[in-house]
């Protein structure tokens, strides 16, 4: 699950907790201002690796859990770089564009490969398998 | 005979630290200079030429062989027949060539290649 995921799935529980549990709160509990959680969670923002460490240790993710968070944050980058206009099949190019060290990239691209969520479907496209 | 092991591949949580030991160790040269950034090993000359790849999160380091197949769809399907599972689908590189990765019946991960 990726921060995005994993922010909306803990939004979501709070939420059914507590009815009247706001954005701005669960910002607070992330030590986070509440127009960068929103972005996080409407997809229009990634966070930083240092980001990413803090918002997990705040949800009280276990080091598997907040690995994993990672991984598949790396993951949701190279989609996104897999989309851009100038995309490059090239995963040196990809980690320039996104942030993501070399062989994070490299397994990120591999997770997607096996997960099949995403296809390198010519040597210079890749494509997003619809889920 | 066709389908010959034509590389290894060393599948490492700390692809860095493999490769420096296999090249201070043996004389290996190491380069990244293609377009997946992967770690190709030039091994002994004579021998098979091989590479490092960081591997999934929890899994331990282990040793992949590299089969050249002509047909990867084609060894795919006879591979799924004989009980084996498919774990990379079939990908096109950078530079052209198909690969799959493939779980043989006994648990054993094996990789199938068209390149040279």
């Amino acid at each position: 699950m990726d921060l995005r995921n994993r922010l909306t799935t803990e939004l979501n529980r709070r939420l059914r907790r507590n009815p009247r549990y706001s954005l701005r709160a669960f910002a607070r509990s992330l030590a986070l201002h509440h127009t960068t959680v929103a972005r996080l969670v409407n997809g229009t923002r990634r966070a930083s690796g240092p980001m990413l460490t803090r918002i997990g240790r705040r949800l009280g993710l276990s080091d598997p859990a907040l690995t994993s968070m990672r991984r598949h944050e790396h993951a949701a980058r190279v989609l996104d770089a897999s989309q851009l206009p100038d995309f490059r099949a090239d995963c040196r190019w990809i980690a320039m564009k996104t942030g993501v060290e070399l062989d994070d990239v490299n397994r990120a691209l591999h997770l997607l490969i096996h997960e099949r969520r995403l296809e390198m479907s010519s040597p210079s496209s890749w494509t997003i398998i619809q889920p | 005979m066709s389908n010959p092991v034509v590389r290894w591949q060393v599948i490492s949580p700390d692809p860095e630290a493999s490769s420096a030991f296999l090249t201070k160790l043996f004389g290996w040269r190491t380069t990244r200079d293609n377009p997946l950034g992967y770690r190709e090993v030039q091994a002994g000359e004579g021998g098979i030429h091989g590479g490092v790849w960081p591997a999934p999160a929890g899994v331990k380091p282990f040793v992949q062989l590299f089969v050249r197949v002509d047909d990867i769809d084609d060894i795919v399907a006879r591979a799924v027949a004989l009980g084996a599972q498919i774990i990379v689908p079939k990908a096109v590189l950078p530079g052209g060539d198909e690969m799959a990765v493939l779980m043989d019946p006994q648990g054993l991960p094996i990789a199938i290649s068209t390149a040279q």
